[in-house]
């Protein structure tokens, strides 16, 4: 019996991985930093940001631009949700928190707790589109009194979009013009579950007002199928006939040609989303985007502070559009500059 | 008399069997049933990493080496995934360094010292039991014990620590098979000739039970590879950041190559489809070379006795 010579060659394998990410290592830690975007170039440190996915794409932008001016600077952007966003940045772990609502007492009683203090900072607006199959011609517009008869807590079990017209003749016309009867055909709903800023934003907005007037729960119906990805609801939606849903303006503007979107009616009348009638808050379905800076970090650190200067910059601010979100217009630009100078 | 008429019967069977063309109709059936699932399997394969690659062709045309050697970007155009494979191969070292050490010395104190009490019995089946735990639970693990009770924070080296937690199981199981192969007639020839129990498990066990090992610990190696759940659960980042240096990757933000993946598929750009397909063939292409070189290494550690 032969007994194996090479037993010891295992440890030569895994000396090879880590020598080879040894050399990956020096390979990678001079990466090609050129051009030219904000900031003097002369500020150093770590910049964290977190909060809404939603924003996230914003603040990623404004980051890369601004660390490409700054080689000394380094940072990351992460998109847990707005909740989770809030939850790190009260206890002091994130600088910045990306959120698509204004912070709750609740949050900010922690952050109060935790001897946190930020600087509420709106950048953005961003529109829901009330989307469905581009096959489903017979709906063009819905008011937000069709809405909470197709989606609202006491439209639970409307298998059919003409099982909601008996609740649609309940609530009348007032609030924007009622469009039933509605098409004898299925209903299948998606869209974003609780977790989600956009399921928040869709009660707040548009469900909240008639739920109250009517002694119901601030929620949506509960059964629908729920996905915290935007591109599966608008598979989802492209895929089913009579299906409805919601997400944000800018999934929906992308997919434009899979899925489409509907006029929506606050009352002043049927108006579809597009950027202009979102900036102009003529689209009754929108909500603005924030970023929550930690006032203290951003006293004690320059790189923070010029952070935030370049995101509110022209420059920086560009990144709003090249999201694909709606940009402030001058006058709310103009306000969230003044609020950031007098921190 | 009655032997040789059984002997007869029992030609007469095996001719028919061997003669007859069709006779056997349930045996045909069952052919073409398994012959169609193998089909299906191989079909749905082909289909699955055909579309892929297709879709991940306009990447691998226009920026090859850009995409390899970028860090994460909100711009389709300029998105790589260097961070990716840095961040994941950083991982792969804390596993390797610490599952690999820790599952085979566990097995082979519980297969070669440990007495074959109640005991050890009872911790052999919860460590089978622990292999089949969803990879979410050790991310909430990690979660409690690594990034908050130890402080680590939520680092690479949490989520290293998770990974390793997490097919250190697998490690000690496929070990102690690979253990529990070498016939008792090896060890008793050592210990005949004098051998203590060390240098038999040093110079016969584990020489022969080597490719075993190698081939169990580096699947379980590409396993943790393909987590996604458990380091999004520690902190691994599921949107960009700038810095490409190791060092910053250890104490500061980092990524795997699944996070990306998971990350870019729900981007609304229309771009970051071809991208995440494109990070997908990467994956895969690690993790097939990570498996060519177990089943290399099992060959040229094979051996008969």
């Amino acid at each position: 019996m032969k007994l194996p010579r090479t037993w010891r060659q295992p440890g030569s394998t895994l000396a090879l991985v880590v020598g080879a990410s040894l050399v990956l290592a020096a390979c990678s830690s001079n990466p090609d930093r050129s051009g030219n975007a904000g900031g003097t170039g002369d500020v150093a440190g770590d910049i964290v940001i977190s909060g809404s996915s939603t924003v996230e794409p914003i603040s990623s932008i404004v980051l890369e631009d601004f660390v490409v001016a700054n080689p000394g600077v380094d940072g990351s952007v992460d998109g847990p949700g707005t909740g989770d966003g809030f939850a790190l940045f009260c206890t002091g772990e994130t600088d910045i928190s990306d959120a698509s609502r204004a912070i709750k007492d609740e949050e900010a009683a922690i952050c109060e707790e935790n001897g946190v203090s930020y600087v509420e900072l709106q950048v953005a607006i961003d529109g829901l589109s009330i989307i469905t199959s581009p096959e489903n011609a017979d709906v063009s517009c819905l008011s937000f009194g069709d809405l909470y008869a197709l989606l609202g807590p006491e439209s639970q079990g409307f298998d059919a979009w003409s099982d909601a017209d008996a609740l649609a003749g309940e609530l009348g016309d007032g609030y924007g013009q009622i469009h039933a009867p509605y098409p004898d055909a299925d209903l299948t709903v998606t869209a974003p579950g609780e977790e989600s800023g956009t399921f928040d934003s869709f009660v707040e907005l548009v469900i909240a007002e008639i739920a109250e007037e009517r002694g119901q729960d601030e929620t949506t119906r509960p059964d629908y199928q729920t996905a915290a990805d935007d591109n599966v609801i608008i598979e989802n939606i492209a895929g089913a006939a009579g299906s409805l849903g919601w997400v944000g303006f800018a999934f929906a503007d992308e997919s434009s040609d899979s899925v489409r979107s509907l006029e929506v009616d606050g009352g002043d009348g049927c108006v579809a989303p597009t950027a202009e009638t979102i900036a102009s808050g003529e689209y009754p379905i929108a909500r603005p985007l924030f970023i929550y800076v930690n006032a203290d970090e951003a006293a004690a650190r320059p790189e923070l502070t010029a952070f935030v200067d370049y995101y509110l910059s022209d420059a920086g601010i560009a990144a709003v559009s090249e999201a694909d979100y709606v940009a402030l217009d001058a006058d709310a630009l103009a306000e969230t500059r003044a609020a950031w100078a007098g921190r | 008399m009655t032997a040789p008429v059984q002997a007869l019967s029992a030609r007469g069977v095996v001719e028919r069997r061997l003669r007859s063309d069709g006779g056997d109709r349930l045996g045909l059936v069952l052919q073409v049933a398994l012959l169609l699932s193998l089909l299906i399997s191989l079909g749905v394969l082909v289909v699955l990493i055909g579309d892929i690659v297709v879709r991940s062709l306009p990447v691998f045309a226009e920026r090859p080496v850009d995409f390899l050697g970028s860090a994460l970007s909100s711009r389709p155009a300029r998105a790589g995934i260097l961070q990716g494979i840095l961040g994941s191969v950083l991982l792969m070292g804390f596993v390797a360094a610490l599952a690999l050490p820790l599952g085979i010395g566990a097995a082979v104190y519980l297969e070669e010292y440990a007495r074959d009490t109640r005991a050890a019995r009872l911790i052999r089946t919860n460590i089978r039991n622990l292999a089949g735990v969803p990879a979410i639970v050790y991310g909430l693990l990690g979660l409690a014990v690594f990034v908050s009770s130890l402080g680590l924070g939520r680092t690479l080296v949490a989520g290293g620590l998770t990974l390793a937690v997490l097919v250190l199981p697998v490690v000690v199981i496929t070990t102690s098979e690979a253990l529990r192969a070498v016939p008792a007639t090896i060890r008793e020839a050592a210990f005949g000739v004098g051998a203590t129990r060390w240098e038999t498990i040093r110079s016969h066990v584990l020489p022969y039970a080597a490719p075993g090992i190698l081939t169990g610990t580096i699947l379980s190696l590409a396993r943790a590879f393909g987590e996604t759940a458990p380091l999004l659960m520690v902190g691994a980042i599921a949107g960009t950041f700038t810095s490409t240096a190791i060092g910053d990757m250890l104490t500061g933000s980092y990524t795997a190559l699944p996070t990306i993946v998971y990350s870019w598929s729900g981007q609304p750009q229309d771009e970051f489809r071809a991208l995440t397909a494109a990070a997908i063939v990467v994956l895969m292409v690690v993790i097939l070379l990570v498996n060519a070189s177990a089943i290399l290494l099992r060959n040229r550690y094979d051996r008969k006795w």
